[in-house]
């Protein structure tokens, strides 16, 4: 394959924004539906998770409270709800933190260019290159997957 | 041979390596940003290591195992809370919070609303929290200073404060990264071998929980004769001993003692029977006490009655000579007792020292002030039932716990080294996972500490069963050394969290109020010279605090930063971040009336707790006044909706702009850091 590296990804992906050639062209509407669509999943997700989460953690008084007797069955030593607070529940807690953060970094590769979050199609890597200061049009390329394509070269 | 001098040996090689680290890494600290955020350089594995050492407090390393020991299973919510607060954390703050490029949570307030005065409201509320959360730690080095070599209070807080305080403004963030992630270590170490030693000698931590199960109504014995030091009223509500009402207990004052007051442990219901006259009796003279322990249940014929109309009056001062019986007697109402569950209901008299006092238990009774095996394995014992609701006592105290360290600004402060959103959220769950090994812990040092060491609880000293707990080995020598470590982990708990304070308020004096509102055109080196006097200036105000605060339980005062923090910068991060229309009012009258009012709550309640305030109050709302997070939290949330929504035209423009650098991914070019890289020399 021909060599067109990408200088901007391949030096820092985490500190070079690679997309953001055409940000200026953004009107304030266009960032408004960017921030809506972007915070939309993350906070889906973190909701998500957090619901999960209080529902166990205040789901133990009350259980405690309404059931004793279960709470109180012998196992390993420990009374059951002994056992989950004082050991599982770190653990518990610690998937909860696992899958959290495989999502959040999977929403965040969806989402990092604009141009995919607004439905817009990527632009052409060619043009992007030299494109930095001066920037004609950014719908000019019409390649699918611009994101996956410009990783792999 | 004398060992006790060992635990010296390893508190003072704590200190030593604090201070060498410090150095070492002092070195490498050249720019203004390593001085405030550590060059945003810091790994995941660094800095996840460091937060948890700096996290892990005195409260955390002796408080929690000292309750648990004290209160049972309610006291688990403690580190449950501490840190799976990290989940909020993480799920909602972190990662918005880093990408937003702000080094410290003024910064967010005022970038977040184009707002200079909003910052200076933020920085107060950091240095107010930073100061009360200084408090316990300075305690905790004084207590253990003096539990372990007898020294005076002070000293501790000398040799603690000095240290860190050199070791920050030496080095800053950078240098105090690289000291808190390896206190960190030492403090896993130092909670975690040692308990395996004892759980290999005296059984593990089911099996104890499992023996203290066995016979719901016992309580911890008093097997040989026990003279302990028991506090005074200056340290109230820690003066009070509460005997046990299965028996007689047999006290003598070798010294002689002055009592403030007798009344029964149970709290008198209205309409009951006051104490009657014959429920403490004088027995028998010193020397004659112990021989022969008394049968238990029996009832004696006393030989002097104290007191009369029903009401008993401890004599004010007990004589040396003294020796007294204390009497468990049946709760009356109208002279008629009163049955639960078809058994009589029995207390016991509680006494109040005037002034701190030695005592000597007699064997053969059981140990005042320790909750029954029934009370303390299962939940809704004596912490949370102490108001009569402990289910809303519990979820409150779940709220203050998670929501608060969710807002602790010395821990937020660190977020900001790690170069990214995505490595911030990663920093936050590797931190759950250090911190959920280290607290699993705790719990085992309260269980052993049941069974092994429960004359901590007659004169309320169970906070130091970290300490003294290893000293009940056979072996005086390895129980000095184990005793040694924890002390140094102890050490290493006050060092690292005082070291992330002065941190945090020295970065914010500098940063914020210095660099930012005295003189904003100041350079990077007066900058630094700024944090250099900041911390030192901190540190000798946090030491004159700590000696000002010898008297104050360490777990109450850190609740107290804990309440402030969930009902003021939790709600306004979390608003904040995920919000657009929330306002500069909504959010800084939110903040400040959400902080304000927990804290006038807890104060009200301590003042209470010490019955400096004699105010009737409904056990419901002494409840919600302990532990307000359950009302305060909501409070905060709903004042920023309901003034944001009136004040809506105050919104910043450029609101949409803002909530892409709060969340967009840095790939997308919109995340900007707040302070450019200026190398400061």
């Amino acid at each position: 394959m021909a060599k067109l590296p990408d200088k901007l990804v391949e030096e820092s992906p985490q500190f070079m924004p690679k997309n953001s050639s055409h940000l200026s062209q953004l009107s304030s509407a266009d960032h408004e539906r960017l921030a809506h669509a972007v915070m939309r999943r993350q906070s889906l997700l973190s909701l998500r998770v957090a619901a999960v989460f209080i529902v166990v953690i205040f789901g133990v008084p009350l259980f405690n409270h309404f059931l004793p007797e279960i709470a109180a069955t012998p196992i390993l030593g420990f009374t059951a709800t002994w056992l989950f607070l004082g050991v599982l529940f770190f653990p518990l807690a610690c998937l909860l933190a696992a899958y959290f953060i495989r999502e959040s970094n999977r929403i965040e590769e969806e989402c990092s260019d604009w141009r995919t979050v607004l439905g817009e199609p990527p632009p052409n890597p060619l043009l992007r290159k030299e494109g930095e200061s001066h920037t004609p049009s950014p719908y000019e390329g019409e390649g699918r997957g611009g994101v996956d394509e410009r990783g792999k070269l | 041979m004398n060992s006790s001098y060992i635990p010296l040996i390893f508190v003072i090689l704590i200190i030593v390596a604090t201070v060498w680290i410090g150095i070492a890494a002092t070195r490498a600290s050249q720019t203004a940003s390593d001085f405030f955020v550590a060059g945003r350089s810091v790994g995941v594995f660094w800095n996840a290591s460091a937060i948890s050492g700096e996290y892990l407090s005195a409260a955390s390393f002796m408080g929690i195992a000292g309750m648990l020991m004290r209160t049972g299973y309610d006291a688990l919510w403690y580190p449950v809370g501490y840190a799976t607060g990290y989940l909020f954390l993480l799920l909602f703050i972190a990662g918005p919070l880093r990408r937003f490029g702000a080094y410290t949570i003024p910064d967010f307030a005022e970038g977040r609303f184009d707002s200079p005065l909003f910052r200076k409201i933020a920085v107060t509320f950091v240095l107010f929290i930073g100061l009360f959360y200084t408090m316990p730690q300075m305690k905790g080095a004084g207590v253990t200073m003096s539990a372990i070599m007898g020294w005076h209070y002070s000293i501790g807080i000398l040799v603690v404060g000095a240290v860190i305080t050199f070791n920050v403004a030496l080095g800053g963030m950078k240098g105090i990264t690289v000291v808190q992630a390896f206190q960190y270590w030492a403090k896993l170490f130092a909670i975690s071998a040692p308990l395996f030693v004892l759980m290999t000698v005296y059984g593990g931590y089911s099996t104890k929980l499992m023996e203290n199960r066995a016979n719901p109504a016992d309580v911890p014995r008093i097997t040989k004769e026990t003279t302990l030091n028991f506090k005074g009223a200056k340290d109230a509500p820690a003066n009070a001993v509460a005997f046990s009402s299965l028996s007689d207990t047999l006290i003598t004052f070798p010294d002689g003692a002055t009592i403030a007051k007798a009344s029964p442990s149970r709290k008198p219901l209205p309409g009951e029977d006051k104490m009657p006259a014959d429920a403490v009796t004088k027995w028998g003279e010193i020397g004659t006490v112990f021989d022969s322990p008394l049968p238990r249940g029996k009832a004696h014929a006393p030989e002097t009655r104290m007191g009369n109309l029903g009401v008993v009056t401890f004599p004010a001062t007990a004589k040396p000579s003294d020796a007294w019986a204390i009497h468990p007697f049946g709760v009356t109402k109208a002279g008629m007792p009163i049955f639960k569950d078809s058994k009589a209901i029995k207390t016991a008299p509680k006494i109040e020292f005037e002034t701190a006092a030695k005592a000597t238990l007699a064997p053969g009774g059981y140990f005042p002030n320790a909750p029954n095996n029934k009370t303390w394995s299962n939940p809704f014992g004596t912490l949370t039932s102490k108001h009569g609701y402990p289910l809303l006592y519990t979820y409150s105290l779940i709220i203050a716990l998670v929501c608060g360290t969710a807002g602790l600004p010395h821990i937020l402060v660190r977020f900001y080294t790690n170069p990214d959103g995505r490595s911030a959220k990663r920093t936050a769950m590797l931190v759950m996972i250090m911190l959920g090994c280290f607290y699993v812990f705790t719990p085992m040092w309260g269980t052993l500490g049941r069974s092994l060491l429960p004359e901590l609880y007659a004169n309320n000293t169970t906070d130091s069963v970290v300490i003294k707990l290893p000293t009940v080995l056979e072996n005086k020598l390895l129980g000095q050394i184990l005793s040694g470590i924890t002390s140094a982990g102890a050490f290493a708990a006050f060092m690292s969290t005082f070291s992330g304070l002065l941190v945090s308020m020295s970065g914010a004096m500098a940063h914020d109020i210095y660099g930012k509102i005295l003189r904003p055109n100041a350079s990077p080196e007066s900058r630094l010279k700024a944090f250099k006097f900041a911390a030192v200036g901190f540190g000798a105000a946090a030491m004159v605090l700590g000696l000002l605060v010898e008297s104050f339980d360490i777990n109450m005062m850190v609740g107290w930063a804990f309440a402030i923090a969930a009902a003021s910068y939790f709600p306004l991060l979390l608003i904040g971040s995920w919000w657009r229309g929330l306002t500069k009012y909504g959010a800084a009258i939110g903040m400040l009336t959400g902080g304000t009012c927990s804290l006038v709550a807890i104060v009200l309640s301590m003042l209470l707790d010490k019955k400096i305030l004699t105010w009737e109050v409904s056990p419901i709302v002494r409840t919600l006044m302990e532990q307000p997070a359950i009302w305060g939290v909501p409070l905060a949330i709903g004042i920023m909706i309901i003034v944001s929504k009136l004040t809506k035209p105050h919104l910043p423009p450029d609101v949409a702009m803002k909530m892409l650098r709060l969340h967009a991914p840095e790939e997308m070019g919109f995340s900007k850091d707040y302070i450019e890289e200026k190398p400061a020399h």
